[in-house]
């Protein structure tokens, strides 16, 4: 079976495998926008978030303030721009600290079986009884507004998943006669790790990423809009739609906004992995 | 008239021709061989006759069974003619058969709701079957449990409970040892004794000659020669066609004879076990350096786990396998029946080879050095194991156990390879075993090979007590 002999037969082979399709397109597009609004966007809109004008309450768009002002006559669009940092920076980290034990845990789980995987099998198991976000709230009450407890209480919950995706794939992977065949050649764990595993295993992992990303997103915003994880008068999604929901008959287009940001990232998400086919 | 009539069929994978045009008509009690290697498109036209190709293929030309016209029905119409009036004997047992289901059931399943036999015929025909078959009547293991060649035989028995006039046997002997080929090659050839009509796609030339009809030759989707098959058989006009015969394990030559050296492994009183039973015990035997030899049995008796004992893969059940002075750990390698499963799928083949080449300290210039003596161009390391061809990559694979400057090599070729690809490795092997002093331990199930190759054989036997 040559690569031209039956390109058809072969949809995964080859570099097509990373080229995105309409759907991934569309998502890489518009989370590179956010991100690139939430890095440059507060200087561009040179307003600050916390800086309040009653007199100037509840205006609509205006040149002066591109998205109105809110019920403290804050400017909404640097609001927004701030609370966009602020849930990307979090989704981001937390991406970090729960992918990389994650992954690292179930490769370890899968390798050595045993104990070792027994352990960590059933705390990945505990930690899943609980609803993710009862965790949160748990670490968000012991010490309540802190964004590190918000923060650690994500990446706690998120972890999981990480580590039952490795530790599945990475035992049918282990179980093949190629690493069989690559013991017998003597290549080392760490090239077995790198050769055999993490290749099959990274397209997924990104597929886990952006949707643990997209949940800690909203749990960051629901949180905050049951006035338990980041507290007022700090410029979160969440925190903002608790703000305006008493005015949304007046200024529907105020509350709007915040869910429109929250809608658009988890969207943005979870189409850049979106029609990724595996080999 | 015709049982089965196929007008100028091909199969395209969007603008690339795959197979094609081929024409021929069937009358009932006939036979067809279609022959060809591995990746010819023979598989296509059991395809396009049953209606299941791929979505992604397409198929030209007209296909009609009984005189009716089918390679325009929609797929539902088509699904009514399988089992009833014709039926497929597919090419890889263990994917056709439910993976979670008693064997016997599954046989039973077919003669009650496609023979519409009651549940306690169904019970009673199967059992008969199964048994004519030389399987447990009531076999209750799972696929997965049952070697290649049982599997097989319960998917045979699965796939002809409707009695279906029209059989298309896809290589049904792949992977079957000697004693089961006969058995299933014999139960094809009854059917046109009875009056069916077979299609019989093969690699295989003595399947051919036993089910006669008529033949066609097939070569990367072309026709090269048609014809009575006892005709084509004895006199191929073909290049292609006698390469095919040439390759018939019963037709190779006999290696020449060399000198062994030094005993490098050695197995005393070797006992091996699957699921805690004994298989073989009392198992001795010594491999010299540059020997050549090939242990035989039927199948399912064990072979593959003794060779991996022998390897060092599994521990002995009883018994040591002891290697002399100067053997390392990596100094026995094995080299996999389906080479594409014994590479890191996703990486560059190339890759691969020079993590192999970096851990053993061995200069890469040096390991390139090999690629020209089996043939094989560099571009290919580019590659992933999944475009290039299973010749190339069982010749990599070769490459890829020399780089290690292994003393033992230990290999299962099986049906699996086409028989010109088999040939060309086991030549192959008998000259790297001549100019490298390397021995070579084949297990196999083919007498014909063992006896045509090797320089000792080691037949293995069914313990008295099982």
């Amino acid at each position: 079976m040559t690569d031209h002999a039956q390109p058809a037969l072969l949809p995964g082979g080859g570099s097509r495998r990373w080229m995105p399709g309409p759907t991934r397109a569309t998502g890489l597009a518009l989370l590179g926008v956010l991100a690139l609004c939430a890095i440059v966007g507060p200087d561009l809109v040179g307003q600050d978030p916390a800086r309040q004008s009653l007199l100037d309450a509840r205006q609509p768009p205006s040149e002066q303030h591109l998205l109105g002002t809110d019920h403290l006559g804050r400017d909404m669009a640097a609001r927004l721009l701030s609370g966009a940092q602020l849930s990307l920076s979090l989704a981001a980290l937390s991406v970090l600290t729960a992918g990389i034990p994650g992954t690292l845990l179930g490769i370890a789980a899968a390798w050595f079986g045993g104990w070792t995987d027994r352990v960590l099998g059933s705390f990945a198991d505990a930690i899943l009884a609980l609803p993710g976000l009862l965790l949160v709230l748990m670490l968000a009450a012991i010490s309540p507004g802190s964004w590190w407890a918000l923060y650690a209480g994500i990446s706690l919950t998120l972890w999981v998943e990480y580590f039952r995706y490795t530790r599945q794939r990475t035992r049918v992977v282990l179980a093949e006669p190629a690493i069989e065949a690559s013991r017998m050649l003597g290549l080392t764990p760490s090239l077995i790790i790198r050769r055999h595993i993490a290749p099959e295993i990274g397209p997924g992992l990104l597929t886990v990423a952006a949707f643990g990303a997209a949940t800690a997103v909203t749990a960051v915003a629901a949180l905050g809009f049951v006035s338990v994880g980041v507290r007022p008068p700090t410029a979160e999604w969440g925190v903002m739609m608790t703000e305006l929901l008493p005015y949304w008959r007046e200024a529907p287009f105020l509350i709007l906004q915040p869910v429109i940001c929250l809608v658009i990232t988890v969207l943005a998400l979870h189409l850049s992995v979106g029609g990724m086919h595996k080999r | 008239m015709s049982v089965i009539e196929v007008a100028d069929l091909a199969v395209f994978a969007g603008p690339t021709r795959l197979l094609g045009p081929v024409s021929f008509q069937i009358e009932a009690g006939r036979t067809l061989v279609v022959m060809g290697e591995t990746g010819a498109g023979k598989s296509l036209i059991a395809q396009a006759i049953m209606g299941t190709l791929p979505p992604s293929l397409t198929a030209t030309g007209t296909i009609a069974i009984n005189g009716r016209r089918v390679d325009n029905l929609p797929g539902a119409e088509r699904a009514k003619l399988w089992g009833r009036d014709l039926t497929a004997l597919p090419q890889e047992p263990w994917l056709s058969l439910d993976p979670l289901m008693a064997s016997w059931k599954q046989v039973a399943e077919a003669h009650r709701h496609v023979a519409g036999l009651d549940a306690k015929a169904a019970k009673a025909v199967t059992g008969r079957d199964l048994t004519a078959l030389g399987l447990a009547p009531r076999e209750p293991r799972l696929p997965g449990a049952l070697s290649g060649g049982m599997a097989q035989r319960v998917a045979f028995a699965a796939a002809t409970a409707g009695r279906a006039p029209i059989l298309l046997a896809d290589e049904p002997t792949k992977g079957l040892d000697q004693q089961r080929h006969a058995r299933v090659v014999g139960l094809l050839a009854k059917v046109p004794k009875d009056g069916g009509t077979l299609i019989a796609i093969t690699h295989d030339a003595s399947v051919a000659e036993v089910l006669g009809g008529d033949l066609i030759v097939l070569r990367h989707g072309d026709v090269v020669e048609t014809g009575k098959t006892a005709e084509v058989l004895q006199a191929p006009k073909a290049p292609y066609t006698k390469a095919l015969m040439a390759a018939d394990p019963r037709n190779w030559p006999v290696q020449s004879m060399h000198r062994t050296g030094a005993a490098i492994l050695t197995a005393r009183n070797l006992a091996i076990s699957r699921a805690g039973s004994k298989l073989i015990g009392g198992f001795n035997l010594t491999v010299h350096a540059g020997d050549r030899m090939a242990i035989t049995g039927p199948s399912g008796i064990g072979k593959t786990t003794l060779l991996d004992t022998l390897a060092g893969l599994i521990a002995p059940f009883e018994g040591t396998v002891e290697r002399s002075a100067g053997m390392g750990e990596h100094s026995v390698q094995k080299l996999y029946q389906d080479p594409p499963a014994a590479f890191p799928p996703l990486i560059p083949i190339g890759t691969n080879l020079r993590d192999v080449a970096r851990q053993h300290k061995v200069d890469w210039d040096q390991a390139l050095q090999y690629l020209p003596d089996l043939d094989l161009h560099q571009d290919l390391l580019n590659r992933r194991p999944d475009s290039v061809s299973g010749g190339e990559l069982q010749r990599l694979s070769i490459v890829r156990a020399l780089i290690v400057k292994p003393k033992v090599l230990a290999d299962e070729p099986t049906s699996r390879l086409d028989p010109i690809t088999q040939k060309t490795t086991l030549d192959l092997f008998a000259r790297i075993g001549r100019e490298t002093g390397i021995a070579v331990v084949l297990v196999t199930h083919d007498a014909h090979i063992a006896e045509k190759w090797a320089g000792k054989v080691h037949p293995l036997s069914l313990p008295i007590s099982a």
